[in-house]
């Protein structure tokens, strides 16, 4: 198995690239702006190869285990802690999109011209390590601290290069996902003191919990810790408030990493940890989560259709759009959590384009109100073209891969009697954001320029997308049509995994007698010949 | 090659073409529509080998497209008589389409993205056409509805288009929304979404059918094919340019919803039927009343277009999808002739659509106005074109089905024939009207050539003895099934009389009430609170518009000012605002006078002495 | 004549007063100081009464414990007070806030 140790020092070396090379510029101040790019190239970009590279090697034979296990001591072994990495059917696919992601928000960053450029690329290559790390780890504690590594990045760049009322934004973001990482961390803790297994290993937490389940009881506070914890990080209704104002002020490259990577973390949480290990505590909770998550996708899908700032539509319309992955998880089954995986990866692309490419319109426009711009798409119709992608994209058109986690989640809905009702004003949802991802567009792009802006329209400024945009543009978008063309490249390991964290006793299919398929239904015809 | 790989080559072909002109072709005009065009062209051949290869075989194939524990989607064709029926059309009409646009669109500075977008449509539309799944259908019916929005807001700079473009998409959502649902349900209802086995275990139970499956798929047509009540956005559409209009919102994608239901009407239980005819009869009757209040030349095509759609619903209904299927296509043809014609007329007298500028055209025009004149015969009913069998066939089954629709459908007729004629006779007889129309010159041969071959076709394309064996089989089953019912003869000449007189009286009385060549609408200033009520379209818009800006959006900002007030402010805010005052409270305590901290201290004292000896 | 455990118990108590009243209503660091002084002294009277009175030597034990660490009080007391003195030039309290910012 010589192999296989290769392998899984791979794994730590697409945690440990990104921040040494966010070390090393970080002493280098003096470094000119090209070897500096040169070198975050390699940071940003390694991280996306070794996942491509682990994704072709990946065995879907280990179902219920993991690939490329890797496990170092830490000093820590008393209390069950070991830097244990690996990947499995759940985790492959985010941990792709993280270096997806990452390269884009990279490539977009170092183009950019903040001040400090070798600080805001070193903050922004600990924040891709911290989250290569999260979705690698086997180990619960190290899943924590890999997250708090790549959350307080974040802090540091909403405060130093964002945009006005950034102070009040960030520590508004800082004291409420401090919150809710706390809760979430305490119902961890909670998880590893109740099963007395001495140890933080996901595997071995499993395997013990599944042997022996803790108490309903017991269950239900450990869920909710969780679920309230991680449903804070992922904006879950109504403790949302952070994020549109957060993403809103936000330099582009952490808003892109942040709500295309990071807040993913909560649901991974729920869908590999808390659900799976604590069954009834999901089972307890579950009609909160469903009446929270429909607060997501009406109340807070009403909410941005009132927008009227291009960047605060976009930060509601995420908080709207993870309402989705909540019902999925809700479901409880390989078909929800599966729905929820695909919306995971597909919205964290769509949404990192879309705050991309929103700074791309205000290079050109000057302002993120919606109301005084138009006209746009003559002058950059390539930018038009992207950004027209990138709304369908998210508002769930097929051949993006929106569209199947958003229809997979329906699914999962309608498959039992219980959850069916939630299909229909679950999926008024894609109505809505049809109505607010459409106005958003037509009034950038389409028509008419507004009087204020058709100066500036017409003084031959604006000019179309540049590569630098282009190239990052373009990553996303692959990786977008990638998942709604092919779905089976994310859902054939998922399945086999999710198989094992959420068995199920027997099908809902329906059991149909007295079949006639066309070819039977020919048959008798012939025989009367 | 088998009959699969070409059907893989016609749905491929658009979608590269589209992939190239994406990429390589936006500023080289000449070279995508070259490549947009061949695609057309690479469709009908290729769909015309998968049909010959084929004969009266049904082909299936399907593989899986996405699984996750007991849901399975599978992509495939259903490369079924109906199938090849459409496909057949849609290929044929789709590359006559193409090629009148490389006259139409000659001069527009935006050709590489109007082809792009044709072939994009051309590569959905297809989808539909050989889906053999309801998702795959869903799939598909939703990048029809990208490729229409992006070619309805072809004209990038008029807010008039991007208007439209929006409320298409939106308005279709909607519908959209109730075919999801109905999906879904049906998914676990019956297990599958395949349509040959759904059909297969509705053949062996019929009490598999559900009103609520089949009410919720119903849906989806509504939205598509713009019945009532989602038909607003179909007329505001004709912002696009007309060949699209002509493409996709009068031959091919606003069927596709028909074509859906005929593909699915196993599915359908007897009330779901009846609604739907119904819903098409009313449709028929509606849209003809509007558009006796449009001046817009395509506008009052469109109006004629929810109104044949509301015939094939109402032939769907009465439970003839055969027939449907039958109106649809020589729909297909006529419809296509008018609005190519129409785009011709457009195009002749430099972007005039007002047909009250137009007039005289007959005489400048020789070519493109009698090919006018064919498809408005045809779309009369006039006896031995095309339309004249499909609509008969029509009329015939709901004289023998259900007598008021009968004669909804009739009194359709008649207004299809006075709206008709109101526009041939204002627009190409009598003198010009306005500058742009005394110069309007004979169109170029490549617009004219697709004129005169749809105009043939709308002559022959109800001349079902001559179609071929494996096309319409469907439509031959109904229509002999029809010729074998009770009543049939007497019924027959009855039709014969009524949809006769129909035409005859609509063309005589508008001749005679508008005058050929009129300058202004008689109607008009004759009966103004009549013309104004029909102009209204009993006002679906503005009860719409209402909603959206006064109900809808301010029900949105009520809650955003919840969100932000209650929420943020209130909840988050407020509980950072009470730690905040429990800290400055007590900080107040602190300060820094030493005597403070001293009477403090002995209060604490005197509190210490109290407690301890028992007095608190 | 012997005088009774009253009075010195009275006279103890009247300093511990004279101090703490002293240190209540003066301002002057110094004088707080000489206060908390005459409040020790209150103590050590009383301690070494009750010694007497009782005839044990546990109060004297006390005492002798108070006096040193007076002592030691006193010797830091006073540098912090001189050094507070050269810091601000004056040793009022009123003027010494600087705690509550």
């Amino acid at each position: 198995m010589g192999n296989l140790e290769t392998t899984s020092l791979f794994l730590l070396v697409a945690i440990l690239a990104p921040i040494f090379t966010g070390l090393v510029l970080l002493c280098g101040s003096r470094f000119s702006v090209n070897s500096m790019r040169a070198l975050s190239v390699f940071g940003f970009g390694l991280p996306l190869v070794i996942g491509i590279m682990l994704y072709g090697l990946f065995d879907p034979s280990l179902a219920g285990e993991y690939n490329f296990e890797l496990r170092l001591p830490t000093g820590l072994e008393s209390i069950g802690i070991y830097l244990h990495l690996g990947l499995n059917g759940i985790s492959m696919p985010l941990f792709l999109l993280a270096g997806m992601v990452g390269l884009a928000a990279g490539l977009y960053a170092m183009n950019s011209k903040a001040e400090r450029l070798h600080l805001y690329l070193a903050l922004l290559l600990f924040m891709l390590g911290g989250l290569m790390g999260t979705f690698a780890s086997i180990d619960v504690f190290f899943f924590y601290f890999f997250h708090e590594f790549a959350l307080i990045p974040t802090f540091l760049m909403i405060g130093i290069w964002g945009g006005a009322g950034r102070r009040v934004a960030a520590i508004e973001m800082t004291i409420y996902l401090t919150l809710g990482a706390l809760l979430s961390l305490l119902g961890l803790i909670a998880l590893y003191v109740q099963s007395g297994v001495d140890s933080f290993s996901l595997l071995e937490l499993r395997n013990y919990l599944s042997a022996q389940a803790l108490t309903e009881t017991v269950q239900n506070n450990i869920f909710a810790l969780l679920l309230f914890g991680f449903g804070i990080l992922v904006s879950l209704f109504p403790f949302h408030s952070w994020a549109p104002k957060g993403y809103a002020v936000a330099p582009t490259g952490a808003a892109m990493l942040h709500a295309g990577v990071l807040k993913k973390f909560g649901l991974y949480g729920l869908l590999q940890i808390a659900a799976p290990l604590l069954p009834s505590g999901a089972e307890h909770w579950f009609s909160w989560i469903v009446w929270l998550a429909l607060g997501n996708i009406i109340l807070i899908g009403l909410v941005t259709m009132a927008q009227k700032d291009l960047k605060m539509m976009l930060g509601y319309s995420s908080v709207m759009h993870m309402g989705y992955a909540f019902l999925g998880i809700a479901c409880f089954s390989v078909v929800g959590v599966g729905g929820a995986l695909l919306m995971m990866v597909a919205h964290g692309l769509s949404v990192a384009l879309l705050f991309m490419l929103s700074t791309c319109v205000y290079h050109r426009s000057q302002t993120f109100d919606l109301s005084s711009m138009g006209g746009l798409a003559t002058k950059a119709p390539v930018l038009a073209g992207f950004f027209v992608a990138a709304t369908m994209a998210s508002i769930g058109l097929p051949g993006f891969g929106n569209f199947w986690g958003e229809f997979t989640i329906f699914v999962a809905l309608a498959e039992t009697d219980m959850t069916k009702w939630i299909v229909a004003p679950a999926a008024i949802g894609i109505v809505i954001s049809a109505i607010y991802g459409l106005r958003a567009v037509s009034n950038i792009f389409f028509g008419q320029a507004k009087e204020s802006f058709k100066e500036r329209l017409e003084s031959g400024q604006i000019t179309d997308l540049q590569p630098f945009e282009k190239l990052p543009a373009c990553i996303l978008i692959g990786g977008l049509l990638l998942t709604g063309i092919f779905p089976r490249i994310i859902s054939d390991d998922a399945n086999r995994e999710l198989a094992v964290l959420y068995p199920q006793e027997q099908s809902n299919l329906p059991i149909i007698e007295s079949v006639i398929l066309p070819a039977e239904a020919d048959a008798p015809k012939e025989v009367t010949h | 090659m088998t009959p699969t790989q070409s059907l893989l080559v016609v749905i491929f072909a658009p979608l590269l073409s589209a992939v190239i002109i994406a990429f390589f072709c936006r500023q080289r005009h000449g070279l995508a529509a070259a490549i947009s065009v061949t695609a057309a062209g690479a469709i009908f051949v290729f769909g015309l080998l998968a049909i010959l290869a084929t004969g009266t075989d049904v082909v299936h194939a399907s593989s899986a497209w996405l699984h996750f524990g007991d849901f399975e989607v599978n992509k495939g064709f259903l490369f079924d008589d109906v199938a090849k029926t459409m496909l057949i059309m849609v290929a044929f009409v789709g590359f006559l389409i193409h090629i009148f646009s490389l006259g139409y669109m000659a001069d527009d500075p935006a050709r590489g993205r109007y082809f792009g977008g044709l072939s994009i449509f051309m590569f959905s539309m297809l989808g539909i056409v050989l889906a053999d799944n309801l998702v795959m259908i869903f799939v598909f019916w939703e990048l029809v509805g990208f490729s229409s929005y992006m070619l309805i807001g072809h004209y990038l700079n008029s807010d008039e288009a991007a208007a439209a473009s929006k409320k298409a998409f939106i308005v279709n959502r909607i519908g959209d929304l109730g075919f999801l649902v109905g999906i879904v349900y049906a998914y676990w209802h019956f297990g599958t979404t395949n349509l040959s086995e759904m059909g297969g275990y509705v053949a062996g139970n019929p009490d598999l059918v559900k009103i609520s499956i089949a009410a919720l798929l119903m849906c989806g047509f509504i939205g598509k094919s713009a019945q009532f009540p989602l038909h607003v956005w179909l007329p505001d559409a004709m912002a696009g340019p007309t060949p699209v209009s002509a493409l996709i919102h009068a031959a091919t994608m606003v069927a596709a919803g028909v074509y859906f239901l005929i593909r699915i009407d196993f599915l359908f239980p007897q009330e779901v039927l009846t609604l739907i005819a119904w819903l098409g009869a009313s449709v028929a009757v509606y849209a003809g009343f509007c558009a006796y209040g449009q001046n817009d030349i395509k506008k009052i095509l469109a109006y004629s277009t929810l109104s044949q759609l509301g015939y094939m619903a109402a032939a769907f209904g009465l439970g003839f999808p055969g027939v449907a299927l039958f109106h649809l296509i020589t729909h297909a043809f006529f419809k296509a002739l008018l609005f190519l014609s129409a785009g011709s007329v457009i195009h002749g007298c430099h972007h005039e659509q007002d047909i009250f500028k137009m007039g005289g055209l007959l005489k400048k025009m020789p070519i493109t106005a009698i090919t006018f004149l064919i498809g408005t015969l045809a779309l009369c009913g006039v006896y031995g074109l095309s339309g004249f069998f499909s609509k008969d066939a029509i009329l015939i089954a709901g004289g023998l089905s259900n007598t008021p629709i009968f004669y909804l459908l009739t009194l359709g007729a008649f207004m299809t024939a006075g709206y008709m004629g109101r526009l041939f006779w204002i627009a190409f007889l009598g003198q010009p009207k306005s500058e742009d129309a005394s110069h309007a010159k004979e169109s170029p041969l490549t617009m004219l050539v697709p004129l005169i071959v749809l105009a043939v076709l709308s002559v022959a394309g109800g001349w079902m003895g001559y179609w071929p064996d494996f096309l319409g089989g469907l439509i031959k089953d109904n229509l002999d099934h029809l010729h074998h019912m009770d009543h049939y003869d007497a019924m027959h000449k009855k039709v014969l009389i009524f949809g006769s007189a129909a035409w005859i009286v609509g063309l005589v009385v508008s001749f005679f009430f508008y005058g050929a060549g009129a300058k202004e609408d008689r109607l008009e200033k004759k009966a103004a609170p009549i013309y104004g009520f029909l102009r209204s379209r009993l006002w679906f818009d503005e009860v719409y518009n209402f909603y959206v800006e006064k109900i809808q959006q301010r029900f949105a900002l009520l809650l955003n000012f919840i969100d932000v007030f209650v929420i943020k402010g209130i909840f988050v805010r407020g509980s950072a605002g009470i730690v905040g005052l429990v800290g400055m409270c007590s900080r107040s305590l602190h300060d820094g006078n030493l005597h403070t901290y001293v009477y403090w201290f002995l209060a604490g004292l005197i509190l210490l002495w109290a407690v301890a000896s028992g007095l608190l | 004549m012997t005088v009774g455990l009253n009075a010195f118990i009275l006279l103890a108590g009247l300093l511990f007063a004279i101090g703490m009243f002293g240190v209540i209503l003066r301002k002057n660091t110094l004088v707080i100081y000489m206060s908390l002084e005459l409040m020790l002294n209150g103590v050590i009277l009383a301690l070494v009464a009750f010694s007497r009175y009782n005839g044990t030597m546990d109060g004297n034990l006390f005492v002798f414990f108070i006096i040193t660490v007076a002592a030691a009080e006193v010797a830091l007391g006073l540098a912090i007070i001189v050094a507070l003195f050269r810091l601000r030039q004056s040793v009022m309290v009123d003027q010494l806030t600087s705690l509550s910012r």
